[in-house]
Protein backbone atom coordinates (compact mmCIF):
# COMPACT_ATOMS: atom_id res chain seq x y z
CA UNK A 1 0.00 0.00 0.00
CA UNK A 2 1.33 3.28 -0.48
CA UNK A 3 1.97 5.87 1.84
CA UNK A 4 -1.33 8.13 3.11
CA UNK A 5 -1.34 11.45 2.07
CA UNK A 6 -1.83 13.62 4.37
CA UNK A 7 -2.48 18.13 4.20
CA UNK A 8 -2.66 20.28 7.25
CA UNK A 9 -3.94 24.06 6.68
CA UNK A 10 -4.79 26.87 9.03
CA UNK A 11 -6.93 29.70 7.82
CA UNK A 12 -8.44 32.35 10.42
CA UNK A 13 -6.82 30.05 13.34
CA UNK A 14 -4.75 30.71 16.03
CA UNK A 15 -2.21 28.18 15.22
CA UNK A 16 -3.15 26.19 18.34
CA UNK A 17 -4.67 23.38 16.15
CA UNK A 18 -1.01 23.13 14.48
CA UNK A 19 0.61 23.08 18.23
CA UNK A 20 -1.63 20.01 19.25
CA UNK A 21 -1.04 18.05 16.36
CA UNK A 22 2.91 18.67 17.05
CA UNK A 23 1.97 17.70 20.98
CA UNK A 24 1.85 14.32 19.65
CA UNK A 25 5.73 14.73 20.39
CA UNK A 26 7.74 11.59 19.05
CA UNK A 27 4.77 10.18 17.30
CA UNK A 28 4.88 12.54 15.01
CA UNK A 29 7.97 10.41 13.17
CA UNK A 30 5.20 7.33 13.14
CA UNK A 31 3.03 9.89 11.33
CA UNK A 32 5.64 10.38 9.08
CA UNK A 33 6.40 6.39 8.75
CA UNK A 34 2.55 6.08 7.11
CA UNK A 35 1.96 9.53 5.87
CA UNK A 36 3.84 11.71 3.44
CA UNK A 37 2.98 15.13 4.32
CA UNK A 38 2.20 16.90 1.34
CA UNK A 39 0.78 20.24 2.48
CA UNK A 40 1.18 21.74 6.38
CA UNK A 41 2.64 25.63 6.26
CA UNK A 42 3.25 25.59 9.90
CA UNK A 43 5.94 22.68 9.46
CA UNK A 44 6.86 21.79 6.02
CA UNK A 45 7.81 24.08 3.22
CA UNK A 46 5.50 23.20 0.34
CA UNK A 47 3.94 26.44 -1.42
CA UNK A 48 0.11 27.09 -2.99
CA UNK A 49 1.41 26.61 -6.24
CA UNK A 50 2.59 22.90 -5.28
CA UNK A 51 -0.83 22.09 -4.10
CA UNK A 52 -2.57 23.80 -7.14
CA UNK A 53 -0.11 21.39 -8.96
CA UNK A 54 -1.27 18.16 -7.49
CA UNK A 55 -4.09 16.15 -9.83
CA UNK A 56 -7.18 16.26 -7.97
CA UNK A 57 -7.86 13.88 -5.33
CA UNK A 58 -4.30 13.39 -4.89
CA UNK A 59 -4.45 14.28 -0.93
CA UNK A 60 -5.92 11.24 1.27
CA UNK A 61 -6.76 13.34 3.98
CA UNK A 62 -6.81 17.07 4.60
CA UNK A 63 -7.07 18.56 8.60
CA UNK A 64 -8.06 21.82 7.95
CA UNK A 65 -8.01 24.31 10.92
CA UNK A 66 -9.37 27.90 11.17
CA UNK A 67 -12.46 29.72 10.34
CA UNK A 68 -13.76 31.31 7.20
CA UNK A 69 -12.30 35.10 7.80
CA UNK A 70 -11.27 36.85 4.08
CA UNK A 71 -11.73 35.17 0.43
CA UNK A 72 -7.91 33.32 0.83
CA UNK A 73 -9.50 30.86 3.33
CA UNK A 74 -11.95 30.42 0.94
CA UNK A 75 -10.19 30.23 -2.22
CA UNK A 76 -7.67 27.80 0.02
CA UNK A 77 -10.85 25.77 1.34
CA UNK A 78 -11.79 25.00 -2.15
CA UNK A 79 -8.70 24.13 -3.36
CA UNK A 80 -7.87 21.78 -0.64
CA UNK A 81 -11.40 20.28 -1.21
CA UNK A 82 -10.85 19.34 -5.04
CA UNK A 83 -7.40 18.09 -4.10
CA UNK A 84 -8.62 15.77 -1.17
CA UNK A 85 -10.40 13.14 -0.83
CA UNK A 86 -11.33 13.45 2.80
CA UNK A 87 -11.74 16.89 4.50
CA UNK A 88 -11.90 17.34 8.01
CA UNK A 89 -13.12 20.33 9.83
CA UNK A 90 -10.63 20.33 12.44
CA UNK A 91 -11.39 22.14 15.65
CA UNK A 92 -13.67 24.82 16.87
CA UNK A 93 -12.71 27.28 14.40
CA UNK A 94 -13.20 24.99 10.73
CA UNK A 95 -16.62 23.40 12.44
CA UNK A 96 -18.44 26.54 13.81
CA UNK A 97 -16.04 29.73 14.09
CA UNK A 98 -14.43 29.49 17.11
CA UNK A 99 -13.13 32.23 18.43
CA UNK A 100 -12.39 34.45 15.36
CA UNK A 101 -16.28 33.98 14.85
CA UNK A 102 -17.19 36.23 18.03
CA UNK A 103 -16.56 39.40 15.00
CA UNK A 104 -20.06 38.24 14.33
CA UNK A 105 -20.90 39.94 16.83
CA UNK A 106 -19.74 43.66 15.38
CA UNK A 107 -19.72 44.99 11.93
CA UNK A 108 -16.99 44.92 9.26
CA UNK A 109 -16.40 48.95 9.72
CA UNK A 110 -16.45 48.73 13.26
CA UNK A 111 -13.43 45.60 13.50
CA UNK A 112 -11.53 47.71 10.78
CA UNK A 113 -11.73 51.12 13.14
CA UNK A 114 -11.04 49.73 15.82
CA UNK A 115 -7.98 48.05 13.99
CA UNK A 116 -6.23 50.67 11.94
CA UNK A 117 -7.92 53.72 13.54
CA UNK A 118 -8.57 53.25 17.54
CA UNK A 119 -6.25 50.43 18.69
CA UNK A 120 -3.46 52.32 21.07
CA UNK A 121 -1.02 50.83 18.98
CA UNK A 122 -2.07 52.33 15.85
CA UNK A 123 -0.92 55.44 14.37
CA UNK A 124 -2.76 56.30 11.43
CA UNK A 125 -3.18 60.13 10.76
CA UNK A 126 -4.34 59.71 7.12
CA UNK A 127 -6.71 56.60 8.06
CA UNK A 128 -5.40 54.49 5.06
CA UNK A 129 -7.56 50.99 5.24
CA UNK A 130 -6.56 47.83 3.72
CA UNK A 131 -7.96 47.79 -0.03
CA UNK A 132 -7.41 44.61 -1.99
CA UNK A 133 -6.60 46.02 -4.90
CA UNK A 134 -3.38 48.94 -5.29
CA UNK A 135 -1.96 49.87 -8.17
CA UNK A 136 1.69 50.84 -8.18
CA UNK A 137 4.23 51.08 -10.80
CA UNK A 138 5.99 47.41 -10.78
CA UNK A 139 1.67 46.34 -10.82
CA UNK A 140 -1.49 45.89 -8.58
CA UNK A 141 -0.76 44.62 -5.65
CA UNK A 142 -3.64 42.41 -4.04
CA UNK A 143 -4.70 41.66 -0.29
CA UNK A 144 -7.48 38.93 0.27
CA UNK A 145 -10.62 40.35 1.04
CA UNK A 146 -12.15 40.57 4.47
CA UNK A 147 -15.70 39.13 4.52
CA UNK A 148 -18.37 40.49 6.40
CA UNK A 149 -18.83 37.28 8.27
CA UNK A 150 -16.81 34.84 9.28
CA UNK A 151 -17.90 31.26 8.23
CA UNK A 152 -17.37 27.64 9.52
CA UNK A 153 -15.16 25.59 7.23
CA UNK A 154 -18.68 23.80 6.10
CA UNK A 155 -20.18 26.81 4.79
CA UNK A 156 -17.79 27.16 1.49
CA UNK A 157 -17.03 23.43 1.08
CA UNK A 158 -18.41 19.95 1.44
CA UNK A 159 -17.02 18.71 4.64
CA UNK A 160 -16.62 14.81 5.15
CA UNK A 161 -15.63 14.81 9.50
CA UNK A 162 -15.43 16.80 12.53
CA UNK A 163 -12.96 16.91 15.21
CA UNK A 164 -14.04 19.00 17.90
CA UNK A 165 -11.77 20.83 20.12
CA UNK A 166 -9.92 24.18 21.25
CA UNK A 167 -7.59 22.69 20.16
CA UNK A 168 -8.15 19.08 19.76
CA UNK A 169 -6.72 16.84 22.60
CA UNK A 170 -3.45 15.64 21.05
CA UNK A 171 -4.35 11.70 22.67
CA UNK A 172 -7.59 12.22 20.13
CA UNK A 173 -5.61 13.59 17.38
CA UNK A 174 -3.29 10.74 17.53
CA UNK A 175 -6.30 8.24 17.59
CA UNK A 176 -7.74 9.46 14.90
CA UNK A 177 -4.98 9.65 12.53
CA UNK A 178 -4.46 6.07 13.79
CA UNK A 179 -7.87 5.49 12.26
CA UNK A 180 -7.65 7.38 9.17
CA UNK A 181 -4.20 5.16 8.49
CA UNK A 182 -5.81 2.05 9.18
CA UNK A 183 -8.60 2.33 6.34
CA UNK A 184 -11.82 2.15 8.37
CA UNK A 185 -13.41 5.49 7.93
CA UNK A 186 -16.44 6.45 10.00
CA UNK A 187 -19.42 7.28 7.94
CA UNK A 188 -19.53 10.47 6.80
CA UNK A 189 -20.68 13.83 8.57
CA UNK A 190 -19.14 11.99 11.67
CA UNK A 191 -17.92 13.87 14.69
CA UNK A 192 -14.57 11.70 15.31
CA UNK A 193 -11.77 12.11 18.41
CA UNK A 194 -15.30 12.96 20.64
CA UNK A 195 -18.00 10.93 22.90
CA UNK A 196 -21.41 11.72 21.96
CA UNK A 197 -22.35 12.81 25.66
CA UNK A 198 -22.08 15.46 27.61
CA UNK A 199 -19.19 16.69 29.98
CA UNK A 200 -21.43 16.72 32.84
CA UNK A 201 -22.02 12.96 32.36
CA UNK A 202 -18.19 11.92 32.70
CA UNK A 203 -17.33 14.79 35.36
CA UNK A 204 -16.71 12.81 38.77
CA UNK A 205 -17.24 15.67 40.90
CA UNK A 206 -19.97 15.23 43.47
CA UNK A 207 -23.35 16.97 41.74
CA UNK A 208 -26.27 17.29 44.66
CA UNK A 209 -29.15 19.82 44.40
CA UNK A 210 -27.88 22.19 42.00
CA UNK A 211 -29.19 25.90 43.43
CA UNK A 212 -27.31 28.69 42.42
CA UNK A 213 -27.98 32.19 44.41
CA UNK A 214 -24.90 34.07 42.97
CA UNK A 215 -22.79 33.89 39.48
CA UNK A 216 -18.86 33.98 40.32
CA UNK A 217 -16.05 34.62 37.36
CA UNK A 218 -13.05 31.81 38.73
CA UNK A 219 -10.76 34.51 40.11
CA UNK A 220 -13.33 35.52 42.18
CA UNK A 221 -13.49 32.59 44.19
CA UNK A 222 -11.63 29.50 46.02
CA UNK A 223 -13.68 26.11 44.32
CA UNK A 224 -14.08 22.87 46.02
CA UNK A 225 -12.29 20.68 43.69
CA UNK A 226 -14.82 17.88 44.95
CA UNK A 227 -18.16 19.48 43.79
CA UNK A 228 -19.59 20.68 40.96
CA UNK A 229 -18.53 23.89 39.72
CA UNK A 230 -22.17 24.94 38.82
CA UNK A 231 -23.30 24.01 42.04
CA UNK A 232 -20.59 26.53 43.14
CA UNK A 233 -21.69 29.52 40.98
CA UNK A 234 -18.95 29.28 38.37
CA UNK A 235 -20.67 29.24 34.91
CA UNK A 236 -19.53 25.17 33.51
CA UNK A 237 -20.79 24.81 30.16
CA UNK A 238 -20.34 20.74 30.89
CA UNK A 239 -24.00 19.97 30.83
CA UNK A 240 -24.44 21.19 27.07
CA UNK A 241 -21.05 20.86 25.94
CA UNK A 242 -19.41 17.41 24.25
CA UNK A 243 -17.13 15.37 26.03
CA UNK A 244 -13.80 14.03 24.75
CA UNK A 245 -10.94 16.34 26.01
CA UNK A 246 -10.33 14.44 29.19
CA UNK A 247 -12.07 17.04 31.04
CA UNK A 248 -8.78 18.76 31.10
CA UNK A 249 -10.09 22.24 32.60
CA UNK A 250 -12.75 20.88 35.23
CA UNK A 251 -9.72 18.86 36.33
CA UNK A 252 -7.41 21.96 36.84
CA UNK A 253 -10.42 23.86 38.68
CA UNK A 254 -11.27 26.11 35.54
CA UNK A 255 -15.64 26.05 34.50
CA UNK A 256 -16.05 24.14 30.94
CA UNK A 257 -15.96 26.65 28.39
CA UNK A 258 -17.56 24.79 25.76
CA UNK A 259 -14.79 23.89 23.21
CA UNK A 260 -15.88 21.15 21.94
CA UNK A 261 -19.47 22.50 20.89
CA UNK A 262 -22.46 20.66 21.12
CA UNK A 263 -23.87 17.61 21.34
CA UNK A 264 -25.62 15.48 18.44
CA UNK A 265 -28.99 16.81 17.88
CA UNK A 266 -28.56 20.35 19.23
CA UNK A 267 -27.98 23.02 17.28
CA UNK A 268 -27.69 26.08 19.52
CA UNK A 269 -25.31 25.05 22.26
CA UNK A 270 -26.10 28.64 24.12
CA UNK A 271 -29.68 28.34 23.48
CA UNK A 272 -29.25 24.78 25.27
CA UNK A 273 -27.13 26.54 28.30
CA UNK A 274 -29.60 29.31 28.62
CA UNK A 275 -32.24 26.71 29.33
CA UNK A 276 -29.44 25.03 31.94
CA UNK A 277 -28.89 27.99 33.75
CA UNK A 278 -32.49 28.75 33.93
CA UNK A 279 -33.48 25.80 35.98
CA UNK A 280 -30.46 26.09 38.35
CA UNK A 281 -31.12 29.85 39.77
CA UNK A 282 -32.65 29.99 42.72
CA UNK A 283 -34.39 33.03 43.16
CA UNK A 284 -37.81 33.44 44.97
CA UNK A 285 -39.02 36.88 43.18
CA UNK A 286 -38.33 37.86 39.47
CA UNK A 287 -35.98 40.89 40.59
CA UNK A 288 -33.63 38.34 42.24
CA UNK A 289 -33.89 36.11 39.27
CA UNK A 290 -32.92 39.35 37.53
CA UNK A 291 -30.06 40.62 39.79
CA UNK A 292 -28.34 36.47 40.07
CA UNK A 293 -28.70 36.48 35.93
CA UNK A 294 -27.19 40.06 35.62
CA UNK A 295 -23.84 39.13 37.19
CA UNK A 296 -23.12 36.71 34.33
CA UNK A 297 -20.21 38.42 32.92
CA UNK A 298 -20.73 38.79 29.38
CA UNK A 299 -23.29 36.22 28.63
CA UNK A 300 -23.18 36.31 24.83
CA UNK A 301 -19.29 35.95 24.35
CA UNK A 302 -19.74 32.83 27.32
CA UNK A 303 -22.40 31.16 25.59
CA UNK A 304 -21.48 31.03 22.15
CA UNK A 305 -17.76 31.95 22.48
CA UNK A 306 -16.71 28.71 20.07
CA UNK A 307 -19.67 28.94 17.92
CA UNK A 308 -21.61 31.83 16.90
CA UNK A 309 -21.08 31.67 13.24
CA UNK A 310 -22.59 27.83 13.42
CA UNK A 311 -25.14 29.04 15.52
CA UNK A 312 -29.09 30.32 15.14
CA UNK A 313 -28.15 33.38 16.18
CA UNK A 314 -27.84 35.75 12.85
CA UNK A 315 -26.87 39.37 12.60
CA UNK A 316 -29.56 41.84 12.98
CA UNK A 317 -30.85 42.67 8.46
CA UNK B 1 -48.57 48.21 -5.15
CA UNK B 2 -51.28 48.80 -2.63
CA UNK B 3 -49.50 49.20 0.65
CA UNK B 4 -50.53 46.26 2.77
CA UNK B 5 -51.13 46.54 6.17
CA UNK B 6 -47.96 44.85 8.53
CA UNK B 7 -49.69 41.82 9.63
CA UNK B 8 -46.99 40.04 12.26
CA UNK B 9 -46.66 36.45 11.75
CA UNK B 10 -46.58 34.94 15.60
CA UNK B 11 -45.52 31.23 16.72
CA UNK B 12 -47.35 30.15 19.83
CA UNK B 13 -46.26 27.46 21.86
CA UNK B 14 -49.47 26.55 24.31
CA UNK B 15 -49.95 24.16 26.86
CA UNK B 16 -52.33 21.37 26.32
CA UNK B 17 -53.43 21.76 29.46
CA UNK B 18 -54.59 25.16 29.71
CA UNK B 19 -53.52 28.05 26.98
CA UNK B 20 -54.19 25.39 23.95
CA UNK B 21 -57.45 24.54 25.66
CA UNK B 22 -58.40 28.01 25.78
CA UNK B 23 -57.62 28.44 22.14
CA UNK B 24 -59.64 25.11 21.18
CA UNK B 25 -62.45 26.52 23.50
CA UNK B 26 -62.58 29.75 21.37
CA UNK B 27 -63.07 27.79 18.05
CA UNK B 28 -66.01 25.83 19.40
CA UNK B 29 -67.51 28.58 20.86
CA UNK B 30 -66.96 30.11 17.50
CA UNK B 31 -64.85 33.35 19.16
CA UNK B 32 -63.40 35.12 16.42
CA UNK B 33 -59.74 36.34 16.64
CA UNK B 34 -57.16 37.47 14.56
CA UNK B 35 -55.10 34.65 12.42
CA UNK B 36 -51.63 36.27 13.36
CA UNK B 37 -50.48 33.27 16.02
CA UNK B 38 -49.77 30.48 14.48
CA UNK B 39 -49.87 27.35 17.28
CA UNK B 40 -47.81 24.49 18.36
CA UNK B 41 -49.23 22.54 20.75
CA UNK B 42 -46.95 21.10 23.78
CA UNK B 43 -47.99 18.89 26.43
CA UNK B 44 -46.25 21.42 28.64
CA UNK B 45 -44.94 25.09 28.24
CA UNK B 46 -41.86 23.69 30.14
CA UNK B 47 -40.98 21.80 26.88
CA UNK B 48 -40.08 25.01 25.73
CA UNK B 49 -36.63 25.08 24.83
CA UNK B 50 -34.97 28.41 23.93
CA UNK B 51 -33.82 26.69 20.64
CA UNK B 52 -37.41 26.87 19.39
CA UNK B 53 -37.78 30.62 20.03
CA UNK B 54 -34.60 31.55 18.08
CA UNK B 55 -35.35 29.03 15.06
CA UNK B 56 -39.10 30.54 15.31
CA UNK B 57 -37.29 34.24 14.91
CA UNK B 58 -34.69 33.13 12.50
CA UNK B 59 -36.93 31.39 9.89
CA UNK B 60 -38.73 34.14 9.95
CA UNK B 61 -41.15 34.70 12.63
CA UNK B 62 -42.12 38.10 14.09
CA UNK B 63 -42.97 37.52 17.59
CA UNK B 64 -42.53 34.02 19.92
CA UNK B 65 -46.08 33.86 22.35
CA UNK B 66 -45.44 31.27 25.27
CA UNK B 67 -48.47 30.31 27.46
CA UNK B 68 -49.31 28.23 30.22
Amino acid sequence: MSKLKLASYWAAACGGCDVATLDIHEKIVDVAAVADIVFWPIAVDFKYADVEGYEDGFIDVCLFHGAIRNSEGEHIAKLLRKKSKVMVAFGSCAISGGIPGLANFKQKDDIFYRVYIESQSTQNPQKVYPQTHYAVPEGVLDLPEFYKDVKSLSDVVDVDYYMPGCPPTSAQIWAVIGVIASGALPPKGAFVGCENQTLCNTCTRAKTDKKVKKFYQPYQIITDPEKCLLEQGLTCMGPVTRAGCSNQCISANHPCTGCYGPVEGVIDQGAKYISALASVVDADSPDEADRIISEIADPAGLFYRYGLPGSLLRRAK
Amino acid sequence: MAKTKFEPKIIGFLCNWCSYGGADLAGVSRLQYPPNVRIIRLMCSGRVDPQFVFKALSDGADGVLVAG
